[in-house]
C-alpha cells in the first residue's frame, strides 16, 4: 500500500508542475484546432474525386481524423523523456538510490501529466464540433474503443521507455526519436488511416507495432474493424504490449550493468 | 559484525579512445577503440556500526566510485560488497531503504517544487510513519533552520540552503548508514559549521554510521576519528588520524627570530624552507634530531631573540602522500633507522 503511495503522489507533483505551463496547455488547444481546420481542407480536396476510397466516407475520415487528433493530446506525452534528461545530467544516480522502481516512477510522472492534458479534450472537442460533425457510435463500440486506447497507451509508453533507454548508452536519442516519431506519425495510422496503404504495403504497416497505437482502437471506433473481430485486434494489442515490456524490462537490466553516471 | 564490507573491491570502466583535433573527432566516429581504466582498484574496506569516517583522496582516487557501488547503482567488475548484510547492487531497493544519500554537487530535492513537498514526497517514497516524519521533520528544522524557506521552491534556494535541505531530506527516514559526498562543498563558514554540527548530532545521538568524503580536511579533523585514504584506487592508509600524523608527520619546523644576521644555517637532519629578515624556517626530521638538540646547535652560533615550533597541518602531511606517494614514503621511512 505504502508503496502505492508514493506513485500516487509522483504523479500528483506531475499534473501540478504541467498545471504552472498554463501559456503551453492554451497553446496546445489552439494548435490542435487548427489542425483539425487544415486537416478538414485536405480530406476535403481529396475527396471531391472519390466518393468512398477503401469505403470509408468522407464523415468516417474526419471523425477519424478529429479523434486521432484528440488521442494524439495524450499520446503525444512521453513520460520517459525524463530517463534521457536524467541520464543526461546525472540525476538519474539520485532516483536509483531511492527505493523506488524508476520504470513505474516515469509512468506515474506520465500518467499525472496525462490527467492534465486529458481535462483539455472537452474544450478542443467542443471547438473541433464548430467545425466539423463528427459520429458517436454505440455503447459497446465505445467500450472497446476505450479498452483499446488505454492498451495503445500502454504500448506507446513501453515503445518510448525502450526508446529513452537508449540515452544510457549513446546519451543522446534525438536523432532516433526523431526517425522513429516520424515512422509512428505515418504507420501508427494517426495521420492517414493505414488501410489507405495499397496491397502489400498495407499488410505490412497493420503487422508493425506503430498501428497497435493509434490504428487499432481508431478504425474500431470508425467501425471498419467489426465487433467480430475485436477479440483478434485487442490480442495483437496486448502481445506487442508484453514484447515491448519484455524487452524494456531486458534492456533497462542491461542499463543497470552499464550505468556510467555522468558528472562524477 | 561489520555493516560495511568491501573484498578485493574493483571497478573498471570501459569508454571510447579519442584522437585529439578534427580529424581525430571525424576518426573516432567510425573506428571504436577503447581505453580500460580502473577507478577502483582493490579496495577493502571494514566499518562497524557507528563510525564516522573520513573517506578522502585526490580527485579521481576512486571514492565516488566506491560510494557508488556501496549505494548499489553501480555494478562492481569483481570482489565481493556488503552493505548492513545486503549485496547492494542485487537489492538496491532493499540497500536504499538503509541508506541516506548526501551529495554536495547534485541535489535530491525536487528543482520545481517547495522544499515541504519534496519532503512530503520523501515521506511517502520511504513509508516514513506520519508521526515519525513530523518529529524527524521538526528536530532537523531546529537544527539546520529549514523554516524561513520551507515554502521556496527548491530552485530558488541559495546553495547553503539547498544543503540544509538536503541534509534534511536525506536523514528523513532514519537511515543506517549515510554517504555524504563532499557535503560542504562551495559553503560559506556558517553553513559549514551547521552542517558539521548536524553530521556530529546525527552520528553521536542516533547512532548513524557516516562515510564522508571531502576535500575539505578541516570536516575530517573536527569530525572523524577514523580515516581512509584512498589513491589510484586503492587504499593507502586506513587508521586513526593520530596514526598518520605520528607516521607521517616526521618533519617538524622550528621558526626562528635572529636578534643578528647569521650566515652558517645548515644543520644536520635540518633543511632551511624559508627566511625571511631574521626570521628563518628550519625544517627538521624529528626522528633524528630532537628540537631541544636542534636549538642548541643554533645558539651555540647565533644569538635568538625567539623560537617556536610549527606541527605539520594535516593538510601537508596528504598532500606531500598525494604528491610522493604512499608506498615511496612507506617504504623511506622503514628503511630509515628511526
Amino acid at each position: 500500500m505504502s508503496a502505492v503511495a508514493a506513485y500516487v503522489e509522483f504523479a500528483k507533483k506531475a499534473f501540478a508542475r504541467e498545471a504552472t505551463y498554463r501559456m503551453e496547455v492554451f497553446t496546445n488547444v489552439g494548435s490542435l484546432v487548427l489542425r483539425i481546420y487544415l486537416m478538414r481542407m485536405v480530406w476535403l480536396a481529396l475527396y471531391a474525386q472519390n466518393a468512398a476510397p477503401q469505403g470509408i466516407t468522407l464523415r468516417q475520415i474526419l471523425t477519424y481524423t478529429v479523434i486521432a487528433l484528440l488521442m494524439s493530446l495524450i499520446l503525444e506525452i512521453d513520460g520517459t523523456r525524463l530517463i534521457r534528461d536524467k541520464v543526461r545530467e546525472g540525476s538519474i544516480a539520485t532516483d536509483m538510490m531511492k527505493p523506488i522502481s524508476p520504470a513505474l516512477y516515469f509512468f506515474s510522472d506520465g500518467l499525472g501529466q496525462t490527467a492534465l492534458h486529458a481535462i483539455l479534450i472537452l474544450p478542443s472537442l467542443g471547438f473541433a464540433l464548430l467545425l466539423v460533425r463528427i459520429d458517436v457510435p454505440s455503447g459497446p463500440v465505445l467500450a472497446a474503443f476505450a479498452i483499446s486506447f488505454a492498451l495503445g497507451y500502454l504500448v506507446n509508453f513501453a515503445l518510448n521507455f525502450c526508446m529513452n533507454c537508449i540515452a544510457f548508452w549513446t546519451l543522446e536519442t534525438f536523432a532516433m526519436q526523431l526517425i522513429v516519431r516520424w515512422c509512428s506519425d505515418l504507420l501508427s495510422g494517426q495521420i492517414i488511416p493505414l488501410l489507405f496503404f495499397p496491397g502489400v504495403l498495407q499488410r505490412i504497416v497493420l503487422a508493425l507495432p506503430f498501428a497497435a497505437i493509434y490504428s487499432t482502437p481508431l478504425l474500431i471506433y470508425i467501425g471498419k474493424i467489426s465487433p467480430n473481430d475485436y477479440e483478434g485486434a485487442l490480442l495483437v494489442q496486448v502481445g506487442w504490449l508484453f514484447f515491448f515490456a519484455l524487452l524494456g524490462a531486458a534492456i533497462w537490466q542491461a542499463a543497470q550493468r552499464r550505468l556510467v553516471v555522468q558528472g562524477g | 559484525m561489520a555493516i560495511i564490507e568491501t573484498r578485493r573491491l574493483r571497478k573498471v570502466f570501459r569508454s571510447v579512445k579519442r584522437y585529439p583535433g578534427v580529424g581525430g573527432a571525424i576518426r573516432s566516429l567510425f573506428t571504436r577503440e577503447y581505453v580500460e581504466k580502473a577507478a577502483v582498484e582493490d579496495v577493502n574496506l571494514a566499518m562497524q556500526a557507528g563510525e564516522l569516517v573520513g573517506y578522502i583522496g585526490p580527485n579521481g582516487a576512486g571514492k565516488s566510485t566506491t560510494i557508488k557501488m556501496l549505494t548499489g547503482i553501480l555494478v562492481p567488475t569483481s570482489g565481493e560488497i556488503h552493505v548492513a548484510g545486503l549485496v547492494p547492487y542485487q537489492r538496491r531497493k532493499e540497500n536504499a531503504r538503509n541508506i541516506g544519500v548526501v551529495f554536495g554537487q547534485r541535489s535530491q530535492l525536487y528543482w520545481d517544487l517547495p522544499l515541504r513537498e519534496s519532503f512530503e514526497l520523501l515521506r511517502a517514497i520511504y513509508a516514513v510513519p506520519r508521526d515519525r516524519y513530523r518529529s524527524n521533520l521538526t528536530r532537523f528544522s531546529n537544527i539546520l533552520a529549514l523554516d524561513e524557506f520551507m515554502s521556496t521552491p527548491v530552485r530558488q534556494l541559495s546553495l547553503g540552503q539547498r544543503m540544509r535541505g538536503d541534509f534534511a531530506a536525506a536523514m528523513l527516514h532514519d537511515p543506517k548508514i549515510v554517504y555524504l559526498d563532499e557535503p560542504t562543498i562551495g559553503l560559506d563558514v556558517v553553513a559549514k559549521a551547521a552542517i558539521r554540527e548536524f553530521i556530529a548530532r546525527i552520528n553521536e545521538e542516533r547512532g548513524t554510521t557516516v562515510i564522508l568524503t571531502t576535500h575539505d580536511l578541516a570536516d575530517v579533523e573536527r569530525l572523524c576519528r577514523r580515516i581512509v585514504l584512498i589513491d589510484g584506487g586503492r587504499i593507502v592508509f586506513d587508521g586513526p588520524i593520530d596514526r598518520l600524523r605520528d607516521e607521517y608527520g616526521t618533519h617538524r619546523t622550528l621558526v626562528v627570530t635572529m636578534a643578528e644576521t647569521c650566515d652558517t644555517l645548515a644543520f644536520p637532519h635540518t633543511e632551511l624552507t624559508e627566511q625571511q629578515g631574521n626570521v628563518v624556517h628550519l625544517r627538521f626530521d624529528r626522528r633524528r634530531v630532537t628540537a631541544e638538540q636542534l636549538i642548541r646547535q643554533v645558539t651555540e652560533r647565533c644569538t635568538i631573540r625567539d623560537v617556536s615550533i610549527v606541527e605539520p597541518e594535516l593538510e601537508d602531511i596528504i598532500r606531500r602522500i598525494y604528491l610522493e606517494g604512499y608506498r615511496t614514503q612507506a617504504r623511506a621511512s622503514a628503511s630509515e633507522p628511526v
